[in-house]
């Protein structure tokens, strides 16, 4: 008799993780395209962030991270953030060695300009030491 | 008591200068202190925070009746008649000041709002506190026969005024004192027009996006100004303790808390609130803020 219930439980958990499974597999992005190259200018790439290896700025730079960047971008920075599926484009992997080879300045750039749907942050963020600080962070992912 | 706490707020402000920030040796420039606060409302009460010029943000305050009341048949106040709700609007035209419209359900207050922050604690300890002006004035909004045989149209006024004063001492701990005036134009009888209140906030980050943030407002019970002999439970306001957790993200503030008035307002929280916390007179409530960045 304890069997049969102990096997009845199994039975529906099993059912259960198969439906879940089955939901899943709609709700995850079919039509997700990876994002185009970045056009950015040489006053950009040539860019040097001044508070490199400043502890209070990486400091900061996860916090805002945290605040503005993870929805989207993963606590890692792989781009499997909550938000992440409802985008049209991937938000990239920072971990990756080719995000890593942009710029400092490439990175400013598209945390302060922005394109799409990753939009301009300077309003939001409006110390350019706290946007080198975000910048210095993204370096911390690198794998 | 009260001794107590205006000893405990005159010691706040001394031992704040005392402090430094960890971010001092760093720093040629001296900039603000980077987010005092998570947020530019606390539970009942304002910040020292001023979100960047050109920012909108719209709030959402909700109050649920009282949790002692009926306990679980209406769901510790969730469900009981009387919630107080108020929603408001505030714009950043410059750095530094805020302004604001809001109504509220209880005697559809109109709120119009302003805070200034005059100046911000640096990171270089030069200077130790951040020092903002609050005020409002509000119209109450019930219909005529609220007020009386006599009417007048600015009998509806009434004004808030409050000094905070704030320091961020550390990465996770965000304190600050407030003295208030509360003014009614009109207010039945046995009732005092005026009062002055003391307060004590503050944010304990635990995360980068998560903290608790409490407060306690304490209405003062001064002879001198009031019109009356003696105070009463009609004349005096109980003291506002809250206590709860906040979430922020880039665009929103989310609090939830349990605090004992419930007027949102706060001139009438220091003039109205007879919610006794030490008797477990408290209520659920929230608020909820969106912000846009223009």
């Amino acid at each position: 008799m304890m069997n049969k219930i102990n096997m009845n439980k199994l039975l529906g958990l099993f059912t259960l993780v198969i439906l879940l499974g089955t939901l899943m597999a709609f709700m995850i992005p079919q039509g997700q395209k990876q994002g185009a190259k970045w056009e950015i200018s040489q006053k950009y790439k040539k860019m040097v962030n001044p508070y490199k290896g400043n502890k209070s700025d990486l400091k900061m730079g996860k916090m805002l991270y945290s605040k503005y960047c993870k929805s989207c971008h993963g606590s890692k920075g792989l781009g499997d953030g909550s938000k992440s599926a409802q985008l049209k484009t991937h938000p990239g992997d920072f971990s990756s060695a080719k995000f890593q080879a942009y710029t400092d300045g490439e990175l400013y750039y598209m945390v302060t300009v922005g394109r799409d749907e990753m939009k301009s942050y300077s309003k939001k963020i409006t110390d350019d030491e706290d946007i080198w600080g975000v910048i210095s962070y993204l370096r911390t992912l690198k794998k | 008591m009260k001794r107590l706490i205006l000893n405990f707020i005159l010691a706040f402000l001394v031992i704040s200068s005392a402090f430094a920030q960890d971010t001092l040796k760093v720093k040629k420039v001296d900039k603000p202190v980077r987010s005092p606060w998570d947020s530019e409302v606390l539970i009942d009460n304002q910040t020292t925070l001023s979100p960047p010029a050109k920012t909108l943000e719209m709030f959402i305050q909700h109050r649920f009746g009282l949790i002692n009341q009926k306990g679980i048949h209406d769901l510790y106040g969730i469900y009981a008649p009387g919630a107080n709700i108020r929603l408001g609007l505030n714009y950043t035209p410059i750095k530094n000041l805020t302004l604001g419209y809001g109504l509220t359900k209880k005697n559809m207050y109109n709120d119009f709002q302003a805070k200034w922050v005059i100046v911000e604690q640096t990171r270089s300890n030069r200077i130790p506190v951040a020092v903002a002006l609050y005020g409002n004035f509000a119209i109450d909004g019930r219909s005529n026969d609220a007020f009386g045989i006599e009417y007048k149209f600015s009998n509806r006024f009434s004004y808030f005024s409050q000094l905070i004063v704030s320091r961020k001492f550390s990465e996770w701990l965000s304190l600050e004192a407030t003295a208030s005036f509360a003014h009614f134009n009109m207010v039945a009888a046995g009732r005092n027009h005026d009062n002055i209140g003391v307060g004590l906030n503050g944010q304990i980050k635990f995360s980068p996006q998560s903290s608790i943030i409490f407060q306690y407002d304490v209405p003062l019970k001064i002879q001198g100004i009031s019109e009356q002999t003696a105070f009463t439970n009609l004349n005096s306001a109980k003291p506002n303790f809250g206590i709860g957790y906040q979430d922020e993200t880039s665009g929103h503030s989310f609090q939830i808390y349990i605090t004992t008035a419930d007027g949102i307002l706060p001139q009438d929280i220091y003039m109205n609130n007879h919610n006794d916390w030490t008797k477990g007179d408290f209520m659920i409530g929230f608020t909820i803020t969106r912000l846009w960045n223009f």
